[in-house]
């Protein structure tokens, strides 16, 4: 055998074995995070790992007064049910879905946001008073979508609970 | 000359680009799988992982290959509490006749794991292999799990009075939009389907009355997304009661029943 045949050899392996490592969901690397981009997550693994963890989702206080607000878009639910808010900080907004696509509107306001699976999908919101707002899912994704709707809770600055580092808030029952 | 004592004979097959890339691959691999793990020694607070169940093609190909035969001889085991016929004739144990093979898989694979505790079952769900969970799913599957003219069979439950059928048969059918409460047919069935999610039909109301407070109290958490928790968190007592009872007479699948005469 000589070099050229081991070198073909050797990078056909390599290529080959490249192929199952970017199927499975399972191997959780941060070079291949690097390779697919920092936007992927895997729909059906959302509950296993990454940042869409059960206990991950719901508001996040950010060190600079902001927060951050995860959720899960699914057939026919967003998760978590009821997002609780403060008005007037800059809101960042991720969510992603576990199976269809869903189209996440704000009731009374302009901000609508896309849930595709396999992607997350970001979006800055402000909401500068209290109140409250329907979120209806304003794509059609199957039988139940008609009722697939959860709430905002806009509180004042003052009301909104102040938040441990690893703590995550929401209005839903659970 | 390349000195040959210093280098072994198979050297020379790699020319110098080889060996660099041979060394950057190595590099590379040592340095991910480093980073890896001291990415997950600084970790967060622990994730809270609901179910160990995902639903990729390999799962899916796993739940479905069981062998209904070899699960006939198995489910004998099962007969003393879910009843020879797969209807169990105790309320806080279900029908297993004619649920969905994924379904049934998942809550043996979250019994096994403890992700969802049961006295019984745990010890149970630990003593099978995961071809006996397969071939006992197929099993239950393939019980027919209607009364039909020559089926001998008692069903264990009787008609529920119309009040709280209403209730139901409204939550069952469209759901209530005001609450973003979705209506339970889409997921299951017989409108939808959910990977999963069980075809609510014939099941004892006792045991949907158990399953859905103890969703709402958290007590039981093996959801994935958490959908049930959520919604039965948003039911009124008197819904849960309405929804078991109708569940329990058997209209899961045939909601005309309500009002035919029999």
């Amino acid at each position: 055998m000589n070099w050229r045949k081991l070198r073909t050899f050797l990078l056909t392996v390599l290529a080959l074995s490249l192929i199952p490592a970017t199927r499975y969901y399972q191997i959780d690397v941060p070079l291949l995070h690097w390779l697919r981009g920092s936007r992927h997550v895997d729909p059906l693994s959302l509950h296993l790992m990454g940042e869409f963890v059960e206990n991950n989702l719901g508001t996040e206080q950010d060190s600079d007064g902001s927060v951050t607000v995860r959720m899960i878009a699914q057939q026919y639910l967003f998760i978590p049910h009821c997002i609780l808010i403060p008005a007037g900080v800059p809101v960042h907004l991720r969510i992603t879905s576990a199976d269809a696509v869903h189209w996440l509107a704000f009731d009374g306001t302009d901000y609508k946001v896309k849930a595709l699976p396999g992607t997350i999908s970001e979006a800055q919101l402000q909401f500068p008073h209290p109140g409250e707002y329907k979120m209806p899912c304003r794509e059609f994704c199957g039988a139940g979508h008609y009722a697939m709707r959860s709430e905002l809770k806009v509180v004042p600055r003052e009301q909104f609970p102040v938040l441990q580092p690893g703590e995550r808030s929401s209005c839903a029952g659970h | 000359m390349r000195d040959t004592k210093r280098f072994p004979r198979y050297w020379r097959l790699f020319p110098w680009r080889l060996r660099a890339a041979i060394a950057l691959a190595v590099t590379l691999v040592a340095g991910t799988a480093a980073s890896a793990l001291l990415l997950q020694a600084g970790a967060n607070p622990p994730d809270r992982i609901p179910s160990y169940v995902e639903w990729t093609p390999e799962t899916l190909a796993a739940a479905a290959g069981g062998d209904a035969f070899r699960g006939m001889l198995l489910a004998r085991r099962c007969d003393h509490c879910h009843g020879a016929e797969g209807f169990s004739a105790v309320g806080y144990t279900p029908n297993l006749a004619g649920i969905d093979r994924l379904a049934i898989w998942k809550e043996l694979e979250d019994f096994r794991s403890h992700k969802r505790l049961s006295r019984d079952m745990n010890p149970i769900a630990e003593s099978l292999s995961p071809r006996d969970v397969a071939d006992v799913v197929a099993y239950f599957a393939k019980l027919p799990a209607f009364a039909d003219p020559g089926d001998k069979r008692i069903f264990p439950q009787s008609r529920p009075d119309p009040g709280p059928a209403g209730i139901a048969s409204r939550l069952v059918s469209f759901g209530d939009g005001e609450r973003g409460i979705p209506p339970c047919q889409a997921c299951h069935g017989p409108v939808g389907y959910r990977p999963g999610a069980p075809l609510l039909v014939n099941q004892n109301a006792e045991y949907v009355l158990n399953q859905l407070e103890a969703f709402a109290s958290g007590e039981r958490a093996n959801d994935i997304n958490m959908p049930m928790r959520t919604i039965a968190g948003l039911l009124t007592e008197d819904e849960r009661h309405a929804l078991a009872e109708y569940y329990g007479a058997g209209l899961g699948l045939e909601p005309a029943s309500l009002t035919a005469p029999k």
